[in-house]
């Protein structure tokens, strides 16, 4: 606000700023002119949740260029680091080659299977648990007992128990998606209250109809922050798979990059792996909100 | 008067059992509610008035005695046997509409004769025109009617009511309870309704029991002749009024 006052040199100019300051946007104030609208529009911004992200990843990137540039090595080696100017031209290098899409193709396939099946898996699972004390015994113990397990720590019993390389990498995919997936379904089918349930079947509803219309609606919140977790972990699972048995994908173009001595598609892969799972990320709280719009 | 909707109990003991031992919350009560009657079940909070009305809609086992709807023992929850909690229990992701036609689609009637009934009786509560909000949309008074019109869109033989009206305004609460009683005059529906409310309980019904805080031993029952309509002010007011209000009173006290 004080910089765009300050530009204000007469007085006119300072008191119609103040005035459109007092005037609130969309209350029926005095009668404005486009400037002052401007002047208004301009004043509504908030300037410094732009600028201050832009400053701090400026700096962020200056700060980067220089180390490397000047090869520091003070505690970290940045001696083999790509500045940022080399990224950028390996990323225009990559862009262009079908092996760069070849592999975010397949990681993005990887991924669509695995968490396909981690949904259904997951959330019947979830149900069943949620729904059924006795299922709920049955399962229990084994999620108990491979939760905790990593899914990298996966990978050789994967490779030993499935034909193919590709087999094992969805399988540990799925790992990394179908825990979160279970506990979160089945904290929202336990926490469905007792009077909603009581109400559906005094409506005449059955079991199987008070968990299609009442339990599951309303769990539904929950399933899908467990998906959202679930998607995120996928990605960690996928990324350990690729990068140790993986022939394609994202995951194994940086590893190869390291391999191949080409240190800027490594950045080029990281940064890849990033947007591609914030975006898988980011879809499924998009469908939730398509999904739920009662709970907003 | 109808013909259907008639609840007898007998020798009712509610409960749960803890090592053998029967741990009484309503104990050996019989009470009969006629078809078509109003009747409000009034008693210290703790004293199991909750319990019994969800006993009464099938929710809860008795451990000795019976529960006739009609004759026939009750064994689960049926959509004979309507119910309005204390909560709010609409169905969050479903529309007014949707939540009023959810009985009659679940009994297996088609989604426009389900659309149709359920318009009816959104129109008798007085929320024509909201039928496509979400619950979270409306005021509570108003998701109270629209759970009232949901238990009636399944043409129950009885309306069991748990102090629906208990978390409401002054306002809201008389507003709701005129509606009620023009909606029992329209349907012939049997109510049972549970309140902490003496004035509500005179106001309304047919016939008030009393509760009594030991397990319901000691019910008192007193029947209100005052005919319908009444007016509320004048009725509470009136030596009749006034008088059935001090023995309400007096039998709350034991």
């Amino acid at each position: 606000m004080g910089s765009s006052l300050s530009d204000s040199t007469n007085r006119e100019d300072l008191h119609s700023a103040i005035a459109a300051f007092d005037t609130k946007p969309g209350s029926p104030g005095k009668k404005s002119d486009g400037r002052e609208k401007i002047r208004l529009f301009l004043m509504r911004i908030n300037w410094l949740a732009f600028v201050i992200p832009l400053l701090s990843i400026t700096a962020g990137l200056a700060a980067w260029q220089f180390l490397t540039e000047s090869q520091t090595q003070f505690i970290l080696d940045f001696s083999n680091i790509p500045t940022p100017v080399n990224v950028f031209h390996s990323f225009r290098d990559a862009v262009v080659t079908t092996v760069f899409w070849r592999d975010i193709y397949w990681s993005m396939y990887r991924i669509l299977v695995a968490f396909a099946f981690g949904s259904v898996l997951g959330v019947t699972a979830g149900v069943a648990m949620g729904y059924s004390n006795i299922l709920k015994l049955v399962i229990a113990p084994y999620i108990e007992i491979l939760r905790p397990i990593p899914a990298i720590a996966w990978v050789p019993m994967a490779i030993l128990i499935w034909p193919t390389t590709e087999e094992s990498i969805i399988f540990i995919t799925f790992l990394g998606a179908v825990f979160p997936i279970v506990l979160n379904t089945w904290d929202g089918v336990r926490r469905v209250p007792n009077e909603l349930v009581k109400a559906a079947r005094s409506l005449g509803a059955n079991r199987v109809n008070v968990l299609f219309h009442v339990v599951i609606p309303y769990a539904v919140p929950n399933i899908t922050v467990g998906m959202a977790l679930g998607m995120g972990s996928a990605w960690f699972a996928l990324l350990a798979g690729e990068m140790i048995s993986g022939r394609f994908g994202i995951g194994y173009f940086t590893w190869e990059a390291y391999q191949l001595i080409q240190y800027g598609n490594i950045i080029v892969g990281m940064l890849c792996i990033g947007v591609l799972s914030s975006i898988s990320t980011g879809s499924i709280y998009y469908l939730k909100n398509k999904l739920v719009p009662w709970a907003e | 008067m109808s013909s259907v909707g008639h609840i007898e109990i007998q020798g009712l003991t509610l409960g749960f059992k803890n090592f053998g031992m029967v741990n009484a919350i309503v104990e050996n009560i019989s009470l009969s509610f006629s078809a078509g009657s109003f009747t409000s079940i009034i008693g210290p909070s703790g004293c199991g008035k909750s319990t019994l009305i969800n006993a009464i809609g099938g929710h809860y086992k008795p451990i000795t005695g019976h529960i006739l709807l009609d004759g026939c023992e009750i064994k689960q929850p049926t959509a004979d046997l309507g119910i309005v909690f204390q909560q709010h229990t609409l169905f969050p992701w479903k529309t007014v509409i949707e939540n009023v036609r959810f009985g009659p689609i679940q009994r297996g009637i088609g989604k426009n004769d389900a659309n149709e009934i359920a318009s009816k009786y959104i129109e008798m509560v007085g929320l024509s025109g909201y039928e496509d909000y979400y619950p979270k949309m409306l005021s509570g008074g108003m998701q109270h009617r629209a759970e009232i019109a949901r238990s009636l869109a399944n043409k129950p033989a009885v309306l069991l009511m748990d102090e629906p009206f208990g978390a409401l305004d002054a306002q809201m609460r008389t507003t709701l309870q005129d509606s009620l009683i023009k909606i029992w005059d329209e349907t012939n529906v049997t109510i049972i309704f549970v309140t902490h409310d003496v004035e509500e309980a005179i106001y309304l019904s047919q016939k008030v029991v009393v509760m009594s805080r030991n397990g319901g031993k000691t019910n008192n029952i007193f029947d209100i002749n005052e005919p319908f309509p009444r007016n509320k002010g004048e009725f509470l007011f009136s030596n009749n009024g006034r008088i059935l209000k001090e023995k309400c009173m007096d039998a709350l006290a034991i």
